[in-house]
């Protein structure tokens, strides 16, 4: 029979984003306790003072890699790591802030905000050279991904015990559709308002479908997608191309901009 | 089989005499659907519906349940708690749907899991008219004979109320004084008139007896390649059909100790990694062999093994497919321009 062999190691570690994750891993009132005696939590960067990154079983990796400081340390992570997890759109995908990855785009902003001459103030020597948003996955092996804006416990929880008992998760890609044909609940798509969920991760069982609001695809991108017949779907119902695009990207990261070939 | 007759008004009462004999359940209207849910009293229910999203196998195979928990010394089987539930306004459709899963899940080797949830079941029917996306009269399915334990016909002032089992004879035996067995000529021509109109309702009719082979003649055609560039694999035709009934098995264990429990969640063959084996092949990595796969074995391949297609023409497909993928589409794509001419010998 199978049982687990010894307690890991277990760090927590954020770049950029909004902390979300993290946030919704402390918020897990009735399982918090078990966090923290499951595994040995040895780091934990919004629930302790910040320090050394240590060698790790597993490594839970929140927000996307927007500076070089940011690059050095995930870096680091990876080498001390013998299991990294993104956990979260932003590591997964690059998140909402992807968006502004763009070569171009990225450059007129920081000129935005920081002026033509490219100044930058004394703050940047600490994080380190600002640089496009970018998932942990375009830098470093990642042998897990557990999307979510935030992660839905019911779908973390279940990866993540996997995990710290040496077992391999399971990869069984579905879309929130399928979440959302479980609660009974009537399509959006049918009743010509734009959803996202046939082109979206599910995990959150079907959260914002169930109490009549859109799917706004903050899972990330359902592996099965057939995009260029969702667009025609979107259009269908009223959307222009354009429009139908600039949602599916919204959460959709690296994953659509490869899959929608750079148009806009 | 008996049948009774039960007067319209006294039929609040009948339902309120069944919540005494256990878990009710029946067509609630929600938004703008309808789903089987559990209730108190006649009133939460509405018996003028055309069809739920899910059908009766969210009470025989739910969309997520547990079938066992294990520890690092033992595995033990769970089965629901044994009681009664009784699922009233269950249209014809849904009743050959049950009779189809009954046959898949006990005939050869019994699902103990399914076999618990089935033995707690009461079926009470409830007759219906068509709209446009119900094809049973094609399926052969718009009338059925057996399969519940009551089946409760609408006519003007009163039900005729069908017995199919000893459980369902039972349930009338003891609400007697709401029954009577005195069903007149007039009743007889009563039923028959409203059988014939019904059947002149159907809007929608295909080709269904000649599909099989159709299907084998177009195993590759173009045809489906059409279907695979507009399906989503959102899995949404399977998970709404009331015969499919594929499920996945996945293991969750618990934080704090070596403990766990193995969950079966319903599965669709439309879905990427369906067909994938250990050792990582993917026998249908795209998805017109996928959505192919789904029609064959629902249309065809069934019959060979079980005697009858799956299809029960409730137009669940029709209805809520968002690209308009489903049995009608299909049947008029593969017989193409003979669509028309076949539709009208079908009906003969």
């Amino acid at each position: 029979m199978w049982s687990r062999e010894h307690k890991p190691i277990v760090g927590v570690f954020g770049f950029s984003g909004c902390a979300g994750d993290q946030l919704a891993i402390l918020h897990m009132e009735d399982a918090l306790v078990d966090f923290f005696t499951s595994a040995d939590i040895k780091f934990f960067h919004m629930a302790q003072s910040h320090q050394e990154v240590p060698e790790v079983d597993i490594a839970l990796v929140e927000g996307s890699i927007n500076t070089s400081k940011q690059l050095e340390e995930l870096k680091e992570i990876r080498q001390k790591a013998k299991i990294v997890v993104s956990l979260g759109t932003c590591a997964c995908y690059g998140g909402i802030q992807y968006l502004g990855s763009n070569e171009d785009v990225f450059k007129e902003r920081m000129e935005y905000v920081y002026g033509k001459e490219g100044k930058n103030p004394e703050f940047l020597d600490l994080i380190g050279q600002p640089q496009a948003a970018e998932p942990i996955s375009k830098y470093i092996k990642v042998d897990v991904m557990i999307p979510g804006c935030p992660i839905a416990p019911e779908n973390f929880i279940p990866i993540y015990t996997k995990l710290i008992s040496g077992l391999i998760p399971q990869k069984y890609p579905y879309p929130v559709c399928v979440e959302c044909k479980f609660k009974d609940n009537d399509c959006f798509l049918l009743k010509g308002k734009y959803c996202l969920g046939p082109v979206t991760a599910a995990g959150c069982d079907a959260i914002c479908p169930s109490i009549d609001v859109s799917c706004v695809g903050c899972f990330g991108p359902y592996e099965g997608s057939n995009y260029p017949s969702m667009i025609d779907k979107l259009m269908e119902i009223g959307l222009t191309e354009e429009e139908a695009k600039r949602k599916l990207r919204m959460f959709g990261g690296d994953v659509l901009e490869k899959n929608l070939d750079g148009d806009n | 089989m008996k049948t009774y007759k039960l007067p319209k008004d006294k039929f609040p009462n009948f339902i309120n005499f069944l919540s005494n004999k256990g878990n009710l359940y029946g067509p609630v209207k929600q938004k703008d659907q309808h789903s089987f849910e559990q209730v108190n009293e006649y009133s939460e229910m509405d018996f003028n519906y055309q069809r739920t999203i899910l059908g009766i196998k969210k009470f025989l195979t739910p969309p997520r349940y547990i079938t066992q928990k294990f520890d690092s010394e033992s595995v033990e089987d769970i089965f629901p708690q044994s009681e009664t539930n009784i699922v009233l306004g269950i249209h014809p459709c849904d009743i050959h749907a049950v009779k189809i899963l009954d046959k898949l899940f006990l005939d050869n080797i019994k699902d103990p899991y399914y076999e618990s949830r089935r033995n707690n079941l009461i079926l009470v029917g409830h007759s219906c008219l068509p709209d446009k996306n119900c094809i049973c009269q094609s399926t052969g399915t718009d009338i059925v004979e057996d399969g519940f334990d009551l089946f409760l016909t609408e006519l003007e002032n009163h039900y005729l109320v069908w017995v199919g089992s000893s459980k369902g004879l039972y349930l009338i035996a003891s609400a007697e004084n709401l029954f009577s067995e005195d069903i007149t000529k007039e009743d007889i021509a009563e039923y028959i008139r409203w059988q014939k109109s019904r059947s002149e309702m159907f809007e929608t009719s295909i080709p269904f007896k000649y599909m099989p082979d159709i299907i084998h003649l177009n195993y590759d055609s173009d045809v489906w390649d059409e279907f695979g560039d507009k399906c989503l694999s959102c899995g949404v035709c399977s998970l709404v059909c009331p015969t499919c009934n594929c499920f996945n098995v996945e293991d969750k264990i618990v934080m704090s100790a070596d403990k766990g429990v193995r969950e079966r969640m319903l599965d669709s063959c439309t879905l990427p990694g369906y067909s994938l084996v250990a050792g990582g092949h993917d026998f249908r990595p795209n998805r017109t062999q996928r959505i192919k796969l789904y029609y064959t074995h629902k249309l065809k391949e069934y019959i060979g093994k079980w005697g009858q297609p799956a299809c029960v023409g409730c137009g669940r497909c029709v209805s809520y497919c968002p690209v308009d993928i489903n049995v009608v589409t299909i049947s008029q794509a593969l017989f193409s321009d003979v669509y028309e001419e076949m539709v009208c010998d079908n009906n003969e």
